[in-house]
């Protein structure tokens, strides 16, 4: 039967309408992170791996912002230097997780056949491997460095995409804009490069944003337990397992500068990924 | 008699905007029925939830909403749910969105009375058990042990009423409560109510956008619009002669069944759509078999316009969307303009060809169309894949067509978004024009708009049937709107065609008895109603 109701008018909110003091602090913070590590070669006050024994483990002062660290080196620079390996890692991760997921789960949604429910379970037994596990699978086999979490967080976060992607098409298809697409004799591969797609992205951009926190946190994890970025490249988590030993002698900032940071950039993070998946529901509802 | 609820220059809103209800003033009395009539947006809903003390978040109001001289815009939170328990009660459109799945029928009606009346299990269940049985339900206690997702839409509408009559309000609040069932079921519900209201002399406030469903159940009326009450009466003087324009218009685009009207069917021509023995099963998982289309025949000669009338679950729309290649029939032949349409999924080129023979129109303007896409584009799309059209040419083009339906070329880069329902539909049936196709099949195309737009677009579907020779076929489940437009019509139930012909024919002299039932079932005037007969 049908329903004599309107909908409410959808889309009253528009992207451009205002962000909420929250996810403004947010993007500020993100922002801040991304352009200190991008120009860090201009502004960092030292070199990153400059070692002066004369002034080890000093506290923030004129001389060094934030102090140094066991070796003597300017704490704040290496932060920014260490910015863009740590943010580069996730960075690549993401863009490619998506893109690989977007495709996967495209042509899962779309086939209605055995492909669609093989490459399904391919995802699900993707999801029973933790992405950290993955990567030291992979460092196994290939070797410590950035190269091979890369490539094994990547595989593990496709799923992720995959999944959320696959669902929205499964929806997508039965709706009549779609089903009218079909009737009018569009190609297939149009209609869902050219239009589904599109119409997915929203919602798995949200999802990618949100990817981003938990692989810089993953590969940060990797660092520390030192199967990541290898000495003396700067790193967020390798510097905290450099200053694992000043820790326990009571020097807690070497430690805790490149720890917060991981943690503003998660957060920040996060903050922008919730804020686009709400916005991306109300908008759709 | 006493006014059990009195509603006086009752105003909301929220700041800054122009408020939703403006100054409304009603009354319902001791043993009245009175209806509450109004479009979509016309603020009906919030009128009638203001009687129970329910408020939408962060709004403005001011006034009197008073049930029993119980203000509720002031009343505390204690005394509202004394009035919601014991004086008023409301029922809803969708009866389950207001039961919860995971309990029992019986749990859902014994809550209160074991709660609040301090009832045994034993007492709670005998009383919901007589209410069953008193709204006309069967096996009521079987009944009590049995899951809302066990019941039909009409069953659980039923459990609803007797929920709602349980603790003998006073006052009966009804929210379009037959708008999601067939007809045949509304006309159960509607008979339930009118003879429950009448019985226990309660008063109820019934809130409809169907003015003939408001007349057949009430004997006065409101009709509000913007927020506006804009005329009151009797029923029969505001529906017969209706004072303001906005009423006149009402009356008017609501749909009646017209025979005399009627143009006699043009004699058969070329058939355009041949269809014989088709079905459609389903398996399911299990292993059951679902037939949802059985051995339909039937041929549509060009230019004709077959209406395909049927309640839910009775084949049409499976009907529709084989006769469009959604789906593919089990078994039976179709053929569309001499060509037989393989038991195939299609290929590209052959989905193409099709294009331009048949296209589509589905129901609901706010899925028809990509969000994304500027109504504008959407058609020329269209025009660049089937007329070979340039970037350019196709923008023309389109303008060129949608001008024809009725959007002009300032709604041209809009998104859906922007637009109404009607202009959404407008739209959808442009982009289906776009490919010029000889058929058009409408699925309910029309259903889920305001009578008065509905009105316009199928004004407008007429005139484009006429200027381009269009063949139609219009699968819906209003008999009123089938009489409009098509001159044959073809009879659904259950999967199969039980009549088919002429449509004078079909409305005056119905030889099958479910067409005789849907028929009867549609809502009739109290005024020349026929003796209700118990």
């Amino acid at each position: 039967m049908t329903l004599a109701v309107q909908l409410p008018q959808a889309g009253l909110r528009r992207y451009g309408s205002l962000l909420s003091p929250m996810a403004w602090s947010a993007l500020a913070v993100a922002a801040a992170v991304v352009l200190l590590s991008v120009f860090a070669p201009i502004l960092a006050p030292y070199d990153p791996d400059y070692v002066d024994l004369n002034n080890v483990l000093a506290g923030p002062g004129a001389q060094h912002l934030l102090g140094t660290d066991a070796l003597g080196r300017d704490l704040l620079s290496r932060l920014m230097y260490g910015g863009r390996t740590s943010l580069l890692g996730p960075t690549i991760v993401v863009i490619g997780s998506t893109v690989l997921g977007l495709l996967l789960g495209l042509v899962a949604g779309w086939s209605e056949g055995w492909l669609g429910k093989v490459l399904g379970r391919v995802f699900d037994l993707l999801f029973a491997f933790p992405a950290l596990l993955m990567a030291m699978l992979a460092i196994a086999l290939f070797g410590k460095g950035l190269l091979a979490p890369i490539l094994a967080m990547t595989i593990a976060y496709v799923p992720y995409v995959a999944r959320l992607a696959q669902s929205l098409v499964v929806a997508e298809r039965s709706r009549p804009y779609v089903q009218a697409y079909r009737v009018l004799g569009f190609r297939t591969p149009w209609v869902v490069l050219g239009r589904v797609l599109p119409n997915l992205i929203p919602t798995v951009g949200a999802q990618s944003t949100l990817n981003f926190g938990y692989v810089l946190a993953d590969l940060a994890a990797l660092s520390f337990i030192g199967l990541g970025v290898q000495p003396p490249t700067s790193d967020w988590g390798a510097m905290i397992e450099e200053s694992r030993g000043a820790l326990l002698g009571g020097y807690i900032l070497p430690a805790f500068w490149p720890a917060l940071v991981v943690v503003l950039v998660v957060v920040a993070v996060n903050v922008i990924g919730e804020e686009l998946s709400d916005r991306i529901g109300g908008k759709l509802s | 008699m006493t006014q059990l609820l009195t509603i006086e220059d009752f105003t909301l809103g929220f700041r800054d905007r122009p408020p939703l209800l403006d100054s409304v003033s009603l009354h319902v009395n001791d043993g009245e029925a009175v209806a509450l009539v109004g479009e979509s947006g016309s603020g009906k809903s919030l009128t009638t939830r203001a009687a129970l003390g329910l408020f939408p978040g962060g709004s403005e109001f001011s006034g009197t909403v008073a049930v029993q001289g119980l203000d509720t815009l002031t009343a505390s939170k204690q005394r509202l749910m004394e009035l919601r328990r014991g004086h008023a009660s409301m029922i809803f459109q969708d009866p389950r969105a207001g039961i919860n799945p995971v309990r029992t029928v019986g749990d859902f009606l014994t809550e209160t009375l074991l709660r609040f009346d301090g009832l045994s299990r034993a007492e709670a269940t005998e009383r919901a058990v007589k209410q069953l049985e008193q709204v006309g339900l069967r096996r009521a206690k079987e009944l009590m042990d049995q899951h809302p997702h066990q019941l039909s839409g009409g069953m659980l509408q039923r459990v609803m009423i007797a929920a709602a009559l349980l603790n003998s309000p006073d006052l009966l609040l009804c929210d379009e409560p037959t708008t999601a069932l067939d007809v045949t079921t509304q006309a159960g519900i509607v008979k339930l109510l009118r003879e429950e209201q009448q019985s226990r002399g309660m008063g109820m406030l019934f809130i409809t956008h169907d003015l003939n469903l408001a007349a057949s159940l009430c004997e006065r009326v409101y009709v509000l619009r913007r927020g506006r009450v804009v005329e009151q009466g009797g029923t029969q003087n505001v529906f017969l002669t209706p004072q303001q324009d906005y009423t006149r218009q009402l009356v008017e685009a609501t749909p009646v069944i017209d025979v005399a009207g009627l143009e006699a069917p043009a004699a058969a021509g070329v058939p355009l759509l041949e269809v014989a023995g088709l079905s459609k099963t389903y398996q399911l998982p299990r292993g059951d078999v679902i037939t949802a289309l059985d051995n339909a025949a039937f041929t549509l000669p060009e230019g004709g316009s077959l209406g395909v009338v049927g309640e839910s679950g009775s084949g049409k729309s499976t009907l529709a969307r084989l006769v469009v290649a959604l789906e593919t029939a089990t078994e039976g032949e179709l053929t569309l303009r001499g060509v037989p349409r393989p038991r195939r999924a299609l290929k590209a080129s052959e989905r193409k060809v099709l294009a331009k023979d048949v296209q589509i129109v589905f129901q609901d303007p706010y899925l028809s169309l990509d969000p994304r896409i500027p109504v504008g584009n959407a058609v020329a799309d269209v025009f660049r894949l089937h007329q070979r059209q340039g970037r350019k040419q196709a923008k023309v083009s389109a303008a060129e067509l949608l001008g024809r339906v009725g959007i002009g070329p300032e709604r041209f880069d809009a998104r859906p978004r922007a637009l109404s329902g009607g202009q959404r539909q407008r739209v959808a049936l442009a982009k289906a024009l776009a490919a010029r196709p000889r058929l058009l099949v409408l699925d309910e195309a029309t259903s889920a708009l305001d009578v008065s737009v509905q009105a316009q677009v199928l004004e407008l579907v007429e005139e484009l049937r006429e200027q381009l020779g269009l063949t139609i076929l219009f699968v819906t489940h209003d008999l009123a709107v089938v009489s409009r437009l098509c001159s044959q019509i073809l009879v659904m139930h259950q999967g199969g065609i039980v009549e088919q012909g002429p449509t004078a024919r079909i409305l005056e002299d119905p030889g099958d008895e479910y067409t005789r039932n849907l028929i009867a079932s549609r809502p009739r005037p109290l005024w020349d109603a026929e003796p209700v007969t118990a």
